[in-house]
């Protein structure tokens, strides 16, 4: 099973565009992610740059609005994530417990949605999805 | 530049309604463009907060906490890793989205060029090391 571990740093909805990150805690969450590697479950990870960079579409009657970051209303963002490959929803809490994440960092554990997922007909329909991103990489 | 398109959870999402076969059809399609267009890296969709877990560091302590989730609006629900040029062009590919209603979050990743100074080059290598072997796994 695929699960996504989302980063929510409290605070990151209003940083600054160059935000400074503390050298001492990037090295600390880079031996976890070593950890990770090395115990063979992590499958990707990425940081993200403060929404007031981005940018958010809204869809309201399926026209598309735009507003630039950051944005006044929202109460937490990503900050990143890590995509990790283990048995069960547990063994994915049991390492994100294991995080050096600090006091105001929450970890949200997300199952990824896999085709067996869907119905036989949705199946049909979204045929070649999921060979689709690596097609893009490639 | 890679892009992070967050999709956000809507009450549908939450309640584990999957989108009808037309639906995914067209989202097919979008997906055919974005790869046509040699953007698209990844792309998946997430069970709903109710299979899901949080946990809060607060006061030096893992607390665990279970779904569902409060539906804040900041809930996601899928995402795409999109390769592009600048931000406008990644705002202007997601605009032609099959959404009929909701919202996405479009957020900068973050290259080893963008820590500068902060990041010694030795710790750089590493996360390049890293993503390099968590890529060929």
């Amino acid at each position: 099973m695929r699960f996504m571990m989302l980063m929510i740093p409290l605070g990151y909805e209003s940083a600054p565009p160059d935000v400074e990150l503390d050298p001492e805690r990037v090295a600390a969450m880079m031996r976890y992610n070593e950890a990770l590697k090395d115990a063979g479950v992590l499958i990707t990870l990425d940081g993200l740059h403060p929404p007031s960079m981005g940018a958010r579409v809204s869809f309201a009657g399926g026209k598309p609005v735009v507003t630039d970051g950051p944005f006044a209303e929202a109460k937490e963002v990503l900050g990143g994530y890590w995509m990790i490959e283990v048995a069960s929803r547990e063994e994915a809490v049991a390492w994100a417990k294991q995080c050096p994440a600090s006091d105001n960092e929450i970890i949200e554990i997300r199952q990824v949605q896999e085709m067996a997922d869907f119905s036989d007909e949705v199946q049909k329909a979204a045929a070649g999805f999921a060979e689709l991103p690596r097609a893009g990489r490639a | 530049m890679r892009f992070m398109v967050i999709v956000k959870a809507t009450k549908d999402t939450e309640a584990g309604i999957l989108p009808s076969t037309e639906e995914f059809a067209a989202m097919g399609r979008f997906n055919e463009e974005l790869v046509k267009a040699g953007m698209m890296e990844a792309g998946e969709g997430l069970h709903p907060t109710a299979k899901g877990a949080r946990i809060d560091f607060s006061d030096g302590q893992a607390h665990v906490a279970r779904g569902p989730f409060d539906f804040s609006g900041d809930l996601a629900a899928g995402f795409w890793m999109i390769k592009a040029g600048s931000l406008d062009e990644v705002i202007e590919h997601m605009q032609r989205a099959p959404f009929p209603s909701g919202q996405i979050e479009i957020r900068q990743v973050y290259a080893p060029e963008d820590f500068g100074e902060t990041v010694a080059p030795e710790l750089r290598e590493r996360v390049e090391r890293l993503r390099a072997r968590a890529a060929k796994s």
